[in-house]
């Protein structure tokens, strides 16, 4: 493992991981609204 | 099975076994065996996760699940993003920083020696208990569809992958499950792609998708809250969460997972990218079921889909009354098959009035041949009290079985033994890792040769292998053996998962308030349980919630004790 200090290590695309955070709980919420849209498509 | 299904079969598995052993050269130590030299890249970590989570009971129940009550069970997956985000914040960071083999290491160095222990030794009696369970659950259903032996089917589904595991250690496991689940996921995009192939020419994936939306299969989001439906969008967040933040930051076989990735940075890319793909994943295994059900609107389902079950009964008084049920069902299917035609006619129409009424026909058909079939399960379990009157899981393979052309079949049947060898095999070198590192190293040899804990984290390997292949032969009498599987997991996972969120969270706690809190919850749960006060399903929440309340009501006693 690197022995590199936790906070320096930084995380592709997006300059903190938060921002990562807050695309795993966005996504969530997309994929919650299309299924929503796809059940009241479908039934 | 046919002489090609065979042959994919074998080639299947045999290929894999040898990538395995192929992947296990080179000179070992304890670290390499059990932590891959935390080498690993994101995406193996990623498909180490999720070939660990998705057993072969994953590919085989899911899809009956999406048949019988419609694909809402994908709302249990929505906490597991929330959780591999907290997982990520909290737990990941602090078991790399302390750089530990298992996660009950850190609880060591947070609280004491016993609590380590204690929580190493529930996680070795349920993941060793319900591995072994979950070496028998898909053995029955391939014995009973396909006539094999059960014995011999434990065998193989259980032993084959301790050959490479044993060799190789977690990096074995991790490159195979790698493989495994391109194979799993080729087949499975296979057989979803057949389903709509052999339905009627002129019924495509659109014609299917609106049929099987308006037989209310598609209903993937449910808001209504009610504590008795386990599938809504609140228990699914909410339940879901916390189920996956125990199973993911305290379960070793997940832990041990990634602990394996190269840096912190790795460890958080594969959980996080889990987050982002599993909820679709489960998905579109949900969709395979709604179109299964589709495809069984079109051609005659059979009365139960455990067909070995239902000859059982047959062969008992009862037979006869089975045989007149299901020739009423047979009559409502070829009524099936009628309405479902004019249904498709008025949806490409688009002609709402005869969409409505074709609907409203197929429906109370529909509901006609439901209650023919609850007839036939009292009919099974009156005359069969000790077998399974539950044919969810016996679903897909049913059609898999009975529907799919030569080779294919092979394939996928080749593709649950590979399921359940994925999450049997990280199980294993969890079980030897926490029973080396958490037990033998910690408890009785402390100051042995590199070469012996090595050698010592081999036969434990094959020792938990032995032990799950054991548990396997004698747990075919235990009934529903996924509910055995999810009570086993309700009776520790609860108080495991307080125990870590007291460390993690409630700094002023110490060792023994845990370690009496922990004890203490673990004795109310089982006796609820054994009392039968409460569903098993609550008993995670109540684990948890016991230990941080006598925790936190225990350490300021504990505190003027020792200030006296």
């Amino acid at each position: 493992m690197s022995d590199k200090p936790l906070h320096e290590e930084k995380p592709p695309l997006f300059p903190s991981w938060t921002y990562w955070y807050v695309l795993v709980v966005a996504w969530l919420v997309v994929l919650i609204i299309l299924f929503y849209l796809f059940t009241k498509a479908f039934s | 099975m046919s002489s090609l299904d065979w042959i994919v079969l074998v080639a299947t598995l045999s290929f894999i076994v040898l990538y395995g052993i192929w992947k296990s050269r080179g000179k070992q130590n304890m670290e390499s065996y059990f932590l891959g030299n935390q080498s690993m890249p994101w995406y193996i970590v990623l498909l180490s996760i999720i070939g660990t989570q998705a057993s072969a009971i994953t590919f085989i129940s899911a899809p009956g699940q999406a048949y019988t009550d419609g694909m809402r069970f994908v709302q249990y997956y929505f906490g597991l993003p929330l959780a591999m985000v907290v997982l990520c914040i909290t737990f990941v960071p602090i078991f790399h920083k302390l750089k530990v083999y298992t996660a009950y290491e850190f609880l060591e160095q947070r609280f004491d020696l016993k609590t380590r222990t204690l929580t190493a030794a529930l996680f070795l009696i349920q993941r060793g208990l319900s591995t072994g369970i979950s070496i028998c659950a898909p053995s029955i259903i391939l014995s009973s569809l396909l006539g094999w032996n059960l014995y011999w089917t434990n065998l193989i589904m259980g032993g084959l992958l301790i050959i490479y595991t044993v060799a190789g250690g977690t990096r074995a496991v991790s490159y195979t499950q790698t493989l495994q689940l391109v194979v799993i996921f080729s087949g499975m995009f296979l057989a979803g792609w057949m389903v709509v192939h052999l339905l009627p020419a002129d019924v495509g994936f659109k014609e299917a998708l609106q049929v099987s939306g308006k037989m209310n299969k598609l209903n993937v989001i449910v808001t209504k809250f009610d504590w008795n439906d386990k599938y809504n969008i609140w228990s699914g967040l909410i339940g879901g969460f916390f189920l996956a933040l125990s199973y993911f930051g305290t379960d070793q076989s997940q832990v041990g997972r990634y602990l394996t990735a190269k840096s912190v940075r790795e460890s958080r890319l594969g959980l996080l990218m889990n987050g982002l793909v599993k909820v679709p994943m489960q998905f579109l295994i949900l969709l395979i079921g709604a179109l299964v059900f589709v495809f069984y609107l079109y051609f005659r389902a059979p009365l139960f889909f455990n067909e070995a079950q239902l000859q059982r009964v047959y062969a008992t008084s009862q037979g006869p009354a089975l045989h007149e049920l299901e020739t009423q069902y047979n009559t409502l299917s070829t009524e099936k098959q009628q309405q479902v035609k004019t249904l498709a006619a008025a949806l490409e129409k688009k002609e709402e009035t005869a969409i409505s009424t074709a609907k409203e026909a197929l429906q109370a058909t529909e509901d006609k041949a439901q209650k023919v079939r609850s007839e036939a399960v009292m009919l099974i379990k009156n005359a069969d009290p000790t077998g399974d009157a539950n044919d969810t899981n016996y679903i897909f393979l049913h059609f898999v079985v009975h529907s799919l052309p030569k080779g294919l079949v092979g394939l996928l049947i080749a593709i649950i033994f590979l399921a359940a060898w994925g999450s049997i095999a990280a199980a294993l070198n969890s079980l030897a890792s926490t029973t080396v590192v958490d037990v033998y190293k910690r408890l009785y040899k402390t100051e042995e040769t590199p070469e012996k804990y090595m050698r010592m984290s081999r036969i434990w390997t094959l020792i938990w292998g032995v032990f799950c292949i054991a548990v396997a032969q004698f747990a075919s009498g235990l009934g529903s053996l996924i509910e055995v599987v999810n009570i086993l997991g309700s009776w520790f996972y609860g108080v495991t998962l307080g125990i870590f969120l007291v460390a993690f969270y409630l700094k002023r706690i110490r060792g023994t308030a845990t370690f009496c809190a922990a004890i203490t919850a673990q004795i109310i749960v089982l006796i609820l349980f054994w009392q039968e006060k409460v569903s098993f399903l609550w008993l995670n929440a109540i684990g948890c919630l016991l230990v941080i309340a006598i925790a936190l009501v225990l350490q300021p006693f504990l505190n003027r004790r020792l200030a006296k």
